[in-house]
């Protein structure tokens, strides 16, 4: 309980203030297509120099935690998710703000955000010391077959057939491999200048759902807007919170997946969302509705996003290991205060600990009021005429894929990818698979390499990937999934468009 | 266009009388940008970003710097950005980490070489360290190398990849001790490789004196041997290898320091190579450098290409046994 | 849905197959074997869905998609060209800032529905486009203070 002792520290003037600005600030950046969290997180460092140690990182706390849950608010309404993250929450997101329930989906995003988050940062303060060794438990051969479990869920995420699904996670898993391995430093694939230094997620991910959106917009023509405005039926709170609690199976589901795989160093908040998606959808009665604007999509892969926060800082927090480029940055803003994650951090700077874990608690509820009162001024957006959404979202794509490593390549592969991508869109791909493949193809392929190599220095790699309680539990679950989906398959209750899909359930 | 404003900029300050006889103006007149080929956090972004935070100061180069992260497959993405794509104006500064750069080079499959950048300063010497779990029961080097010895190529241990540092101390390490050990290159670099060490998926491993620094305050490892030629000032009590019977030098000792491509005026490179050194010494910068544990080593752009020529022909001979 | 033409998806998908089996041809044929391990299993699963779905596609049994139809294309092509110029030429050519700004009018120019014969029309694009600039100069050159390209004025 030695938290609670710190709370005072959080609501000073001055320590308020930065909580108030770092929230603010990360959700409209991370409301901003093309921005992902670490990149907010990396652009505070600096203002961090000038402030005390515990202020710099309530900024930088408040920062990661509404960057995250800000990514909801283009994917639901843009359906350009901010960050990999978020790319769960377009599944459902977007099509539930086609049929104007936009408003309803950010309040469900933003309140499942809350719950998630709360969770996450309640973990971190009770259980730090289980976590930690959990957090460690994950060696080269389980996070290979986790990353092997992503991998079966790539053929039924948002795709109408299971065929072409794997095919664009392929694609993604290919493309992966582009530019100098990581380990070795050979060239693969470098036909062009621009790929040299491979294909990083943040452009790509802007491209494969920026671009296609774009040229959707371009596709309606001069067509008068009031024909396109989509109506936003107003949602009151209350609905939003009772149906929050209505759904508490896909809550949980959300909040305990995303727990657990941000635990994981290295894997952590990118498939977070994707893996509860998967997972509720698998337990859930109503799963035929997944895709088509279902509230549990959101809740499940919202839930997760944020609850990943807290626990993914936990090896950090206490091995000084960070498992995350987010965390890394928040590392380096702890050094340049002379301060050692750990059990320097704990003993000698309690009041920097806690008031920083403490400032993520408040700034999860803070988060979610001022993400409802966006979440009124969803109509808003929805009113902006497609001409200037369009030139608006190609200009943020532009801007935002250069900036991540100021690099015109980055720029060219995003166009390129985008511009792919619409068109294979026309034809039963899409993006959500071919991204998966992209985060999962370097995670599978780096620990399936060092796994072998300390196996064939020890014990040989049957025994050191089949073995052991932890490998033969992920093995079974990957086994369960792969059984499943071909169980789908074979009862054939897939439809044929994502449209057709939509009607149907209006109908119902 | 562009050059009636270049014209007026130049007619401007020659009316201030603030150009320089030598003819590169005013430079800086924009932020700078230094690319770094690791990624955000790590041990040389972290660095990076102290030892310019006092770029601004009218002593130093009166403009801010602006750190660029190009990661991966150690360094080689960045470099090769840096070598064939990078503005030679000035502007373009890159981050040089020694011997990683010159050992890929030798290695090949890279479009740089010692050759292609010019050196302006270097800020910091990081030597490697063999590190293993706080509960191993290797208490020095001699129980690790007995280890090996009886176990023939079953001693893993983790390192931030190939051909950097951490790897030539491996290769130093197997020549000196005349064993066969098992390098694991990690791919998530020089933290990667220490949580394989504090989670015991390998027996040891070869990590930045910096980081296991760090690791030993917060209780997570032993550090058995540093691979340097002397003791060093943040952890007296730790033994160099040379001292433990093994006859390895500081080859691997991570020089880090900042460069431009070739190409760049040799008036800007005067003039950095001037300025860059004392930004670096800097009082407040030296305090957080300490602060974050990390060992600063100033050296000026002729000590610089002075150690980049040695460390040429050391690394050409220690890899050609492979 | 269905009626879409069996043609469309024999093109697309043979794409994607001709895709398939050269990256399995380059991976296979690249050396050194180790590094190119992952590329080869990947690239065999590639090449055999892409050329079962393509095989599919041959026999009119593709029906997912809704292909493509000539009236969108017409729409389509003359934003996808000023997007293409944009990215592969202007934004470098001339200068983020200037080319961005330039091209958001063009769209805005092409897409909007207002009649292009009323001046109030065109004062208003240019509004709009003039507090483009002004916030996208704000965000990315003030608070995030990333340097782009500027090759005329900023």
């Amino acid at each position: 309980m030695e938290f609670l002792g710190y709370f005072g520290e959080v609501f000073t003037p001055f320590s308020f203030g930065l909580l108030l600005i770092g929230t603010i600030g990360g959700l409209i950046l991370g409301a901003t297509p093309g921005l992902s969290p670490t990149m907010a997180v990396a652009l505070l460092i600096p203002f961090t120099f000038r402030l005390e140690a515990a202020q710099g990182l309530i900024l930088l706390g408040a920062a990661y935690t509404s960057t995250v849950a800000g990514g909801a608010v283009s994917a639901i309404l843009l359906k350009i998710p901010g960050a990999p993250a978020n790319i769960a929450t377009t599944l459902d997101g977007h099509t539930m703000a086609k049929k104007g329930q936009g408003a309803r989906a950010l309040q469900l995003s933003f309140l499942a955000s809350a719950v998630g988050g709360v969770f996450g940062v309640l973990l971190l303060i009770f259980l730090t010391p289980v976590l930690a060794t959990w957090a460690l438990a994950f060696g080269p051969s389980h996070l290979f077959w986790l990353a092997i479990l992503g991998v079966t869920i790539i053929g039924t995420l948002d795709s109408s057939s299971v065929v072409k699904g794997l095919l664009a996670g392929c694609i993604g898993l290919w493309l992966a491999t582009i530019g100098f391995d990581d380990i070795m430093g050979a060239q693969r694939f470098i036909f062009h200048p621009s790929l040299s230094g491979g294909i990083n997620v943040i452009p790509a991910l802007i491209g494969l759902f920026a671009i296609p959106q774009v040229i959707t917009m371009f596709s309606n023509g001069r067509t008068q807007a009031s024909a396109e405005v989509i109506k936003v039926e107003p949602s009151p709170i209350g609905d939003a919170i009772r149906e929050i609690f209505r759904r508490s199976r896909s809550l949980t589901i959300g909040t305990l997946t995303g727990s657990v795989i941000g635990l994981i160093p290295g894997v952590g908040g990118q498939i977070a969302g994707l893996v509860a998606y998967d997972q509720s959808k698998k337990f859930s009665p109503e799963r035929d509705k997944f895709g088509t604007g279902h509230s549990e999509g959101i809740i499940a892969a919202e839930s997760a996003n944020n609850a990943m926060v807290g626990p993914s800082l936990v090896p950090l927090l206490t091995l000084s290991i960070p498992g995350s480029p987010t965390a890394a940055v928040l590392l380096g803003g702890l050094l340049i205060h002379g301060i050692f994650p750990g059990s320097d951090l704990f003993d000698n700077h309690p009041e920097v600990a806690w008031t920083f874990i403490n400032s993520m608690l408040i700034g999860q509820i803070l988060m979610c009021i001022f993400g409802l009162y966006i979440a009124g001024l969803a109509a808003r957006v929805a009113q902006v005429p497609q001409s200037v959404m369009a030139a608006t979202v190609l200009g943020l794509a532009v801007f935002g894929s250069y900036s991540v490593q100021n690099s015109m390549g980055d720029v060219y592969v995003m166009m390129t990818l985008g511009t792919g991508m619409y068109f294979l869109e026309r034809f039963g791909f899409s993006a959500a698979p071919l991204v998966l493949g992209l985060i999962l193809g370097p995670i599978a392929e780096a620990n399936f390499i060092q796994g072998s190599m300390i196996a064939n220095a020890t014990s040989g790699i049957g025994q050191y990937f089949f073995t052991g309680p932890l490998n033969v539990t992920l093995l079974m679950i990957v086994l369960a999934s792969v059984a499943y989906s071909v169980w789908m398959e074979m009862r054939n209750k897939r439809y044929v468009t994502k449209d057709d899909a939509v009607s149907k359930e209006e109908a119902l | 266009m562009k050059k009636y404003i270049a014209a007026a900029a130049v007619a401007l300050t020659a009316m201030t009388g603030s150009a320089f006889a030598d003819g590169h103006g005013d430079y800086p007149e924009r932020p700078v940008m230094l690319m770094v080929s690791y990624g955000a956090g790590g041990a040389t972004d972290f660095q990076a970003r102290i030892v310019t935070m006092t770029a601004g100061n009218e002593d130093a180069l009166g403009m801010p710097v602006a750190i660029i992260n190009k990661p991966g497959a150690g360094g080689r993405v960045g470099w090769n950005w840096f070598a064939t794509q990078a503005d030679a104006d000035g502007y373009t500064m890159g981050a040089y980490n020694i011997p990683h750069f010159i050992a890929q080079s030798i290695e090949g499959g890279v479009s740089y070489s010692a050759d292609s950048f010019e050196p302006i300063a270097n800020w910091g010497a990081d030597p490697a360290v063999f590190v293993v779990a706080a509960d191993s029961e290797f208490n020095s080097m001699a129980d690790v190398v007995s280890y090996a010895t009886a176990n023939p190529g079953g001693l893993t241990f983790s390192g931030a990849g190939l051909f950097v540092g951490h790897h030539i101390a491996a290769l130093q390490l197997e020549k000196a001790a005349g064993v066969k050990l098992a390098y694991i290159p990690n791919s998530a670099g020089g933290s990667g490789a220490m949580k394989a060490v504090i989670a015991g998926e390998v027996l040891g491993g070869v990590n930045n004196l910096s980081d296991a620094f760090r690791a030993r305050a917060a209780g997570n490892v032993k550090i058995l041997g540093v691979f340097d030629n002397e003791r060093n000032e943040f952890m007296e009590d730790v033994p160099t290898m040379q001292e433990q019977g093994y006859d390895i030098d500081n080859s691997s000792v991570n020089f880090r320091g900042v460069m431009v491509p070739k190409g760049t005026p040799q008036a800007i490179i005067d003039d950095l190579a001037a300025t860059v050194p004392e930004m670096f010494a800097n009082s407040r910068v030296a305090g957080k450098m300490k602060a974050g544990g990390s060992p600063m080593h100033i050296m000026t752009r002729d000590e610089v290409l002075e150690m980049w020529a040695a460390r040429q022909v050391t690394l050409t001979e220690l890899l050609a046994g492979l | 849905m269905n009626n879409l033409p069996r043609s469309q998806h024999i093109v697309a998908s043979g794409l994607v197959a001709a895709v398939g089996v050269w990256v399995c041809f380059v991976s296979y044929t690249q050396e050194p074997a180790a590094a190119f391990l992952f590329p080869r299993i990947i690239s065999t699963v590639f090449a055999v869905l892409a050329l079962w779905t393509f095989g599919k596609a041959l026999m009119g049994k593709s029906k997912v998609g809704n292909g493509l139809t000539a009236d969108s294309m017409k729409k389509i092509l003359p934003g996808l060209i000023v997007a293409i110029v944009f990215v592969f030429w202007a934004a470098k050519g001339l200068g983020f800032y200037t080319a961005s700004t330039i091209v958001f009018f063009t769209l805005l120019s092409l897409y909007d529905p207002a009649p292009h014969n009323e001046v109030r029309t065109w004062i208003k694009r240019i509004v709009i486009s003039a507090g483009y600039l002004v916030v996208m100069y704000g965000l990315f050159a003030m608070l995030l203070s990333v340097f782009t390209p500027r090759e005329i004025l900023f």
